[in-house]
């Protein structure tokens, strides 16, 4: 329930204040669809020895990709699509009508488990209206996802 | 009846005994001294009880910040001493730094306030109340498709919202790493990582980036290990980390290393496990697992592929047809219009479009964004959505690392070169070479760590044969989607035929480029080599040679076996040329009897060496 609200507070937020991307400037909220992975070498040097580069986390001082969370642990569907590499995931999951990218976004915006499937095969159907071109943001993603549900009966509940 | 009633009254007994027992362990535990060396302080404390060799009976962190008495390092009692004293006023600042040592201390005294005593807490109160601690995973990414020095892997640990959550996603990833300086290059990582220059710290991120990271990034497939926790041990887990952000860890790479570090974690929510009791050296991740089966923490193990694995599972349910249809797919999707593709069955199509995105995805992980690239990406996705997926079988999952052989290895062989019977013994830090039992390791592979070799021939004295400080092999074959270079490396000491029909003690260093290919159980190979080796003990010079190798891997049933020959010329001329063929014969996992023999020819002289060994592999 608490999820649910927050959930639904968040696209609301989203929506009425459509400048402000939540997270603030240069969080990954204007990532494109198939954003590169830029300085992989670096990367790697990083991850064959277990080590955070240079950005050492612990939830309370950073978020996903340098993005201001101001002190809080939580996610959101918001901020999922935010994330690296995720906007491309859920394309992906969103054109094959099922999938963990998926499952992720419906649960982080407190859908509840009886209406996963539907939501799946909404998104599904309607792939061309939310990733209409190569270039889409992960912003212009989560605006259209919300008018689809808002198209629908049941989905249309959720966002109230 | 009096029976009855004897025994009515003999479990009244215990009952009430039951009852009070708390406050008897409470009374006589109230004392400092004794307090002090319960298991669970202990833990807090991250007290060294002769784990690893540095410093033992002292605190593993490395940071003033996290003690509050100036003994805390070397005494737990003192540090207890000094946390009772700072944590018995309500409202102290000590209670929220450190809550997991207020419960303890709470609990152990019988303070009336240990319920609420973090009230005026506010910062610690949200953070605990948003990591959420239904169920703790041990998050296991395995070795990385070409690069073997990642089989030794990494380790970390996800806090799930509950047990089996609907998304494991939104978890939370906790990780211990290194704070390294980027501007290091490999030597000086390797270097720094094995002394202790790094501070190692703990974070806290989303497990869904880490997801990213390895599985897409990296092509690392993942092992999921649910532990069997409670909420409530996962309560001083979870007050436990909050007292550890920021604070410094020296981070080694043999031992104290991320694996290590959570099993100290681990340590506090269930400190009864004594999981850190005994000799640990050479920590691997595969030893962590292991270590938590037997404490019977375990519950389950899960397999999460990597995107390199999705697609090589594909790719093999395609026939070799729709392989190269779906190749030519991914560089021009509009192909999908030809009756190559149309004549396929929808199920079929949807198969091979999804076959095209994520190989063409797979290529393109690196670098900036191209827009071509996003375009066909955008077609392909468009494809896979117009056609039905139809039911897409789940591969079953590899035998997990831990179903693998142990990490170190003891041999004994017995063979005859230059005509010469010997007797060897040898010994191998760590941890697989591509003929050992390829179960629960990435055929192909082979990271070896201090391989010693020491050799009694008939009629000589023990000599050193070999001492071999790395080595490593890596075979990723090549698809129809990529083309990888496979490599090798080793460095150390080895004793070589020269000229003059004898063996000579060398320092040596190779290594070089190649590819490999797959043809069911069989893997070619072709390598260049570049060596450079020290033949004469006499100058301090070293020849520098290059040359190829050839060869292949064949993994049978229950049978490896590995035939190479490889040419060399040196800068003086000198040239050398060997082959070999070796056949390994597992007993069972840890047990193995090796068959190997090899011809050798430098200058006018020749030698041939064939031998028979049993290994023994463990810990």
């Amino acid at each position: 329930m608490k999820k649910y609200l927050v959930a639904t507070t968040l696209l609301g937020a989203s929506l009425a204040a459509h400048a402000d991307a939540p997270g603030g400037p240069g969080c990954g909220w204007g990532n494109l669809l198939f954003e590169g992975q830029s300085g992989l070498g670096v990367h790697l040097m990083a991850t064959i020895t277990n080590g955070t580069s240079g950005n050492a986390t612990f939830g309370m001082t950073s978020g996903t990709n340098g993005c201001d969370v101001s002190g809080s642990l939580s996610y959101n569907g918001t901020s999922m699509l935010a994330m690296n590499g995720v906007l491309e995931e859920v394309a992906h999951d969103m054109a094959a009508g099922q999938g963990e990218a998926l499952t992720a976004l419906s649960v982080s915006m407190g859908i509840a488990p009886e209406h996963r499937t539907h939501f799946n095969q909404l998104m599904h159907s309607h792939f061309n209206s939310i990733f209409p071109r190569q270039d889409v943001t992960a912003e212009q993603v989560m605006a259209e996802i919300v008018e689809v549900m808002r198209g629908d009966d049941t989905m249309a509940g959720y966002l109230s | 009846m009096s029976v009855l009633v004897r025994q009515f009254r003999r479990l009244w007994f215990a009952g009430l005994l039951a009852m009070a027992w708390p406050f008897v362990a409470n009374a006589s535990g109230a004392d400092p001294a004794t307090l002090a060396k319960l298991p669970r302080w202990q833990a807090l404390m991250h007290v060294n009880h002769g784990a690893t060799w540095r410093d033992v009976g002292e605190s593993y962190v490395d940071d003033d910040a996290f003690f509050l008495s100036p003994q805390g390092k070397r005494s737990p009692l003192a540090e207890l001493k000094a946390s009772i004293r700072a944590m018995r006023e309500p409202g102290s600042p000590a209670r929220c730094r450190f809550p997991a040592r207020f419960r303890f201390i709470a609990e152990q005294l019988g303070w009336p306030d240990a319920g609420r005593g973090l009230a005026h807490c506010a910062d610690y109160l949200q953070f605990r109340s948003e990591l959420a601690t239904g169920q703790l995973v041990l998050i296991f990414p395995t070795a990385y498709l070409n690069s073997p020095s990642s089989m030794f892997g990494h380790t970390l640990l996800r806090l799930d919202p509950e047990p089996d959550p609907d998304s494991t996603w939104l978890s939370h990833a906790i990780n211990f790493g290194a704070n390294i300086n980027l501007q290091d290059n490999s030597l000086q990582y390797m270097w720094r990582g094995l002394a202790g220059g790094y501070p190692g710290q703990f974070s806290i991120v989303p497990y869904a980036e880490k997801i990213q990271e390895y599985s897409r990034v990296e092509n690392r497939d993942i092992w999921e290990y649910p532990l069997n926790l409670t909420p409530d041990e996962l309560d001083w887990l979870a007050r436990h980390l909050w007292a550890l952000r920021d604070i410094n860890f020296d981070y080694y790479f043999l031992d104290e290393n991320c694996s290590f570090r959570l099993l100290e974690l681990i340590d506090v929510a269930r400190p009864e496990a004594n999981l850190l009791r005994g000799w640990r050296f050479a920590e691997v991740p595969v030893k962590t697992v292991r270590a938590l089966y037997r404490a019977g923490l375990v519950a389950d193990a899960r397999f999460r592929p990597s995107k390199a694995t999705e697609l090589a599972r594909l790719s093999e349910s395609l026939s070799s047809s729709e392989r190269s249809l779906a190749r030519q797919l991914l560089r021009d999707p509009s192909l999908a219009g030809q009756p190559a593709f149309q004549t396929l069955a929808p199920a079929r199509q949807h198969r091979v479009a999804r076959t095209a995105y994520q190989a063409l995805r797979m290529d393109h992980r690196e670098g900036e964004r191209d827009t071509d690239v996003a375009t066909r990406s955008l077609a392909l996705l468009r494809l896979m959505q117009q056609t039905p997926a139809g039911a897409m079988a789940q591969s079953p999952p590899p035998a997990p690392p831990e179903a693998g052989h142990d990490t170190q290895t003891l041999t004994m062989a017995a063979g005859v070169a230059h005509g010469a019977a010997y007797g060897e013994f040898g010994y191998r830090l760590s941890y697989h070479d591509p003929l050992d039992r390829a179960r629960g390791f990435l055929p192909g592979t082979g990271i070896q760590g201090l391989d010693l070799r020491l050799r009694w021939a008939d009629g000589e004295s023990l000599a050193l044969e070999r001492l071999h400080a790395v080595n490593i092999r890596s075979l990723t074959p090549w698809t129809t989607f990529d083309r990888p270079i496979s490599w090798f490396v080793a460095g150390g000491l080895e004793q070589r035929l020269v000229d003059t029909n004898d063996d000579e003690l060398m320092p040596l260093l190779e290594g070089g480029p190649g590819a490999s290919w797959r043809w069911g159980s069989l893997v070619p190979y072709v390598f260049g080599v570049a060596r450079l080796e020290n033949p004469s003990t006499s100058r301090a010079q070293f020849d520098v040679g290059a040359g190829a190798e050839a060869g292949a891997l064949f993994y049978g049933a229950g049978l490896q076996v590995g035939l190479t020959t490889r040419w060399l010329e040196f800068d003086g001329g000198r040239q050398r040329r060997r082959s070999s063929l070796t056949a390994n014969l597992p007993l069972s996992r840890n047990t193995a009897l090796r068959a190997a023999c090899s011809h050798e020819r430098t200058g006018g002289e020749q030698a041939n060496d064939c031998s028979l060994s049993l290994r023994f592999f463990l810990d």
